[in-house]
């Protein structure tokens, strides 16, 4: 076969199609008629962004040439690096909106964090497929496992970066449960996430989704041990977020979650944003009000319309057409990445390729239920559409090591 | 075997995850349709009303006029600073406060309001700073974000006249007014007392609107469709008042230094010439942004600058009421012209009413032009023992005593005329007062108060022929579209009046000036003038002088009541600033110089030794 026909083009399409709708947004945003409002250093987003797509462009043509071992062997040196470099950002790095995320090298700003998922995924991947007999069924290496994902969200956290670390930490599952952890087990380890969910909406919905999650679990792994532990954990997280809600949380955090449940309480305080992130979808309609005439974007009502903010810029101006394509394109690239690691005959392969596909999908249901009030606001970009230089690139070469995988896939797998 | 399960194991896997993927994706797909397709209709509007935003643009307050078309109120602009809290950086309070010349805290305080408002709506920073302020600031503008601008309009005087009793003050409307009502904007002032208050509707006009897209830090962005939505708004109507300009300054200039009021009407219409309460405020300090110095000054002056005395304070009227009850005597036919009562230096009923000295055999025509207390004693005695108090109450309130006269100033009050159920309440019960109370009441002492107003309006109907009049400040409104709104006054007769009774009466005024206590300084050269001095009893200091009078004693054009608080006689007192007006009126200057000088330079005497309660003078 040539080689191009081992190529998966696929992938690449959809890659371009979503970077391409992200400078259409991103010019949009900044360099439509709203960019009277904006100061220059926004203006110039959109070619900072065209540049850092020529570089992923160059950097994943250039992952290809490499062999796929080579993920393996700098796996954990590229951790350690990843997590000192975290620290460092902590300490002496840029603070920007509340969060210090940027570590300034020679005046080029680098957000660690980003990398910080991908090395994650390869060291965890690395370490629970290196040898037979290390597997999340053994509670050992789970262990150690789930402590290689905890240190960088807690590094993360404490650059007040919620929406990055709450990645790494949905990563935890998925990562356990492809590496044999029982799916019961696996269930029981993301209820509290949806149960939280439910019980910010409403307490006694929190109870409900904790009584169907634990006869789910029942049904799925009859042990009577870990039934009844979901119980319990299921109603403590209720109690535990409604205590939270009320008493540890921040007052700015409480007031997002209030938004949340009812943006139309505080119209022009914390439910801002909700409110006009939705009015700018709402008001797209079918067809959208057209590139450049979306009233919400270009009189700068949105926040953050050029990164977490972009999907409302697209519906807009785009309407459902133009959204729902874009929707349909990260289903098919998803899709696709979930078939590659399906037909993959490695290990690491395959848990590197679902990593990095669940962290896609994170930071897609995140960003998407944030801008259309299904989540409270967390910010998170949507990858590949949001500005963000080094958010592009790092994303840009999770996917080039998936292309990577797949392209070398039978070769790697001689050596497994 | 155990590869076979495993891969067994990633397929299910897969699946799994392909169905929680899909699952995902197809709920925000239906979020998708649900926001962009079925609310459609909800968001589109939103961001509509978003975008555009209704500003209300006040409208000119109407303009106020003496009777000659001189034009006594306008308006002048004012320069506001207005900040929209979502795009201010607090980094510029210093700069801020340095420009605006105002504390820090002040500032703080109405960022806090602001922000309570709209954080992304210009709200007014504050008011009426100056034109070098306000200069500075739009130079600087640049360096301040959030900051803003408006031009406005604040109530300008360009006349001598104070004038604050008669116009009143404005001040900003609360919040309250502002939901209460769709006729103002935020930061709109309203009249809170004098024409401007009662008029307030008219003045005010009708709110115009204007639509701009705005974006939302709430700049406006330019008109919406050609500013073809907007509707302009509708200028305040025009007041024309029945002021006398030159009349107005002499009595304000009169009154200066003085505590008191002076009231000038015409006696046929009611209509108000002159009207002047003393201590008075400068009400161009109150105009724009509040003076607060100024006002607390204001509302802590124990002499109560804001109290409207012309028609509001409440004193005994003295012996300015003896032609009235003498109408009243002619009327119960207790004496006639003819009826002759011998003064003696008093009257003995129980105790001793001292009159201010032996009068002699008094008529009614000379027991008024003398101010004989001995004769009013005496016919009081005999109304009482003859008609009672209730019948003497209503005659007495017929003419306005005790009653509201509904000027068109606010905050008038209606004084004291006693009828028995006033004393039973007040006095205890129906045994606890009697005749006694009851005598010097008759020479208008004691338990009987009336405004400077009332009595003008006493003089009017005395001095009219018994027609009822009611005073009016304005004499027409003036509508943008032309229109004029009239006040009209129909002729009402006081029904018991006889022209015969009248005559005698006028008579006993006439000569009250011409040889009584009125011919030193009221009865001036060219028009006869009749009137009747007054000194109020104080029991807490210097008595306080009354003098009522109208002019030409055959053909009224002008009545006038003045009170001086605490300076004595009123012959001495009031009747001089009366006398002035007069000659102001008719012959258009002051004839009489000294005169002039001796009001600016007025000092006041006791009147009498305060021993007993009837020294009633001249």
């Amino acid at each position: 076969m040539a080689w191009y026909r081992q190529f998966d083009w696929l992938l690449i399409i959809c890659w371009i199609l979503l970077f391409s709708a992200g400078l259409v947004a991103i010019y949009s945003a900044t360099l439509g008629p709203v960019s009277q409002f904006l100061p220059d250093y926004i203006q110039r987003n959109f070619l900072n962004q065209v540049v850092w797509i020529g570089v992923s462009i160059i950097a994943l043509a250039a992952i290809q040439f490499t062999s796929p071992r080579t993920f393996q062997q700098i796996s954990y040196a590229l951790y350690i690096i990843c997590i000192i470099l975290a620290i460092a950002t902590v300490m002496w790095g840029l603070e920007a909106g509340g969060a210090r995320r940027w570590l300034v090298v020679g005046g080029l700003r680098f957000q660690i964090s980003e990398m910080l998922k991908l090395a994650t995924i390869l060291a965890v991947a690395n370490y629970l497929t290196s040898r037979r007999d290390i597997s999340a069924e053994h509670i050992g290496s789970a262990l150690v496992a789930v402590v290689l994902m905890v240190i960088p969200s807690i590094i993360i956290i404490l650059q007040n970066d919620t929406g990055t670390a709450l990645v790494l930490l949905a990563m935890i599952p998925v990562m356990l449960f492809w590496s044999g952890l029982p799916y019961g087990i696996s269930l029981f380890l993301i209820s509290p996430a949806i149960i939280a969910y439910f019980t910010i909406i409403n307490w006694k919905l929190g109870v409900i989704a904790a009584l169907v999650l634990t006869v789910a679990i029942f049904f799925i792994q009859k042990r009577h041990w870990l039934t009844g532990s979901a119980f319990i954990v299921g109603n403590l997280v209720v109690v535990g977020v409604q205590v939270a809600l009320y008493q540890i949380l921040k007052p700015h955090q409480q007031a997002r979650i209030e938004a949340f449940v009812n943006p139309a309480l505080d119209p022009q305080g914390a439910g801002w944003n909700v409110l006009q992130a939705k009015t700018a979808i709402g008001s797209g309609g079918l067809w959208g009000k057209g590139f450049l005439e979306g009233t919400q974007t270009q009189l700068r009502f949105l926040p953050e319309q050029w990164t977490d903010f972009i999907f409302p810029v697209i519906a807009e101006e785009f309407g459902f057409v133009g959204a729902g394509l874009l929707l349909l394109v990260f289903a098919i690239m998803l899709m696709r990445l979930l078939g590659i690691a399906g037909e993959h005959r490695h290990p690491f392969a395959q848990l590197v390729i679902v990593g990095v596909t669940m962290t896609f999908f994170v930071h897609l249901i995140i960003n998407l239920g944030s801008a259309m009030g299904l989540f409270p606001v967390i910010g998170l970009p949507l990858p590949f559409v949001s500005y963000g230089g080094s958010a592009f690139l790092s994303y840009s070469i999770m996917l080039a090591i998936c292309l990577n995988l797949h392209f070398y896939k039978r070769e790697f797998s001689i050596y497994s | 075997m155990l590869r076979k399960k495993q891969e067994k194991r990633n397929a299910v896997s897969i699946r799994v995850l392909q169905v929680i993927l899909v699952t995902m994706m197809l709920i925000f797909a239906g979020r998708l349709f649900q926001l962009q397709i079925i609310e459609y209709e909800t968001y589109g509007p939103l961001s509509l009303a978003n975008s555009i935003r209704q500003e209300n643009v006040s409208p000119a307050r109407g303009l106020i006029f003496d009777r000659s078309g001189r034009m006594l109120v306008d308006n002048q602009p004012i320069y506001t600073i207005t900040v929209t809290p979502a795009s201010f950086d607090p980094r510029t309070i210093p700069i801020l406060t340095e420009y605006l010349d105002i504390a820090p805290e002040v500032l703080e305080e109405r960022l806090l309001a602001a922000r309570r408002y709209s954080w992304h709506r210009p709200s007014r920073l504050i008011s009426d700073i100056s034109f070098h302020r306000f200069s500075q600031i739009q130079e600087n503008i640049w360096k301040l974000p959030g900051i803003g601008y408006q031009v406005e309009s604040k109530r300008h005087y360009p006349t001598e006249i104070n004038g604050a009793h008669i116009f009143g003050y404005l001040s900003e409307v609360t919040q309250q007014e502002f939901r209460s009502s769709r006729r103002y904007n935020l930061g709109d002032k309203a009249g809170r007392s004098g024409i401007e208050f009662i008029y307030e509707q008219d003045l005010r006009g009708e709110l115009g609107a204007r639509y701009i897209r705005v974006n939302a830090l709430g700049q406006a962005l330019g008109p919406f469709e050609e500013g073809q939505m907007g509707h302009n708004p509708v200028k305040g109507a025009d007041i024309y008042t029945n002021i006398d300009h030159d009349l107005q300054l002499l009595a304000e200039d009169l009154m200066i230094g003085k505590t008191g009021g002076v009231v000038a009407m015409d006696p046929n219409t009611g209509a108000i010439l002159a009207l002047v309460s003393s201590p008075g405020f400068d009400v161009d300090r109150l105009s724009g942004r509040i003076d607060m110095d100024y006002w607390m000054a204001l509302n802590a002056d124990s002499t109560n600058p804001l109290f409207n005395r012309a028609i509001s304070s409440m004193q005994p009227p003295g012996s300015t009421v003896k032609p009235l009850m003498g109408l009243i005597g002619l009327d119960f036919g207790i004496i006639d012209p003819e009826t002759v009562i011998t003064c003696r230096g008093g009257f003995t009923l129980g105790r001793f009413y001292r009159c201010t000295r032996q009068h002699g055999r008094q008529n009614l025509v000379e027991a008024i032009q003398n101010s004989c207390n001995t004769y009013f004693f005496s016919l009081m005695h005999q109304t009482m023992n003859r008609v009672g108090l209730n019948a003497w109450h209503q005659h007495t309130a017929s003419f306005g005593l005790g009653q509201l006269t509904q000027i068109d100033i606010p905050h008038e009050r209606r004084g004291i005329l006693p009828d028995s159920s006033y004393y039973n309440t007040h006095f205890g019960g129906p045994r606890d007062w009697g005749i006694g109370d009851l005598i010097s009441v008759g020479v208008g002492q004691g338990t009987f108060s009336s405004s400077p107003l009332q009595m003008a309006v006493m003089t009017s109907q005395l001095a009219n022929g018994g027609y009822r009049v009611q005073p009016h400040i304005v004499d027409r409104i003036v509508y943008p579209d032309g229109t004029a709104m009239v006040k009209s006054n129909e002729k009402e007769r006081i029904p018991w009046i006889r022209d015969d009774h009248l005559g005698i009466i006028q008579l006993g005024m006439r000569k009250a000036v011409s040889e009584g206590s009125g011919r030193f300084y009221a009865d001036i050269s060219g028009v006869e003038v009749a009137g009747k001095t007054g000194t109020a009893q104080n029991p807490h200091g210097i008595d306080h002088g009354w003098f009522v009078s109208y002019a030409p004693y055959d053909n009224p054009e002008i009545a006038i009541a003045v009170l001086v608080e605490n300076a004595g006689f009123g012959s001495i007192s009031a009747a001089p600033i009366a006398g002035l007006m007069m000659e102001q009126y008719f012959h258009g200057r002051i004839r009489r110089n000294w005169v002039y000088d001796y009001v600016k330079t007025f000092t006041p005497r006791e009147s009498a030794e305060s021993n007993s309660n009837n020294e009633e003078a001249l």
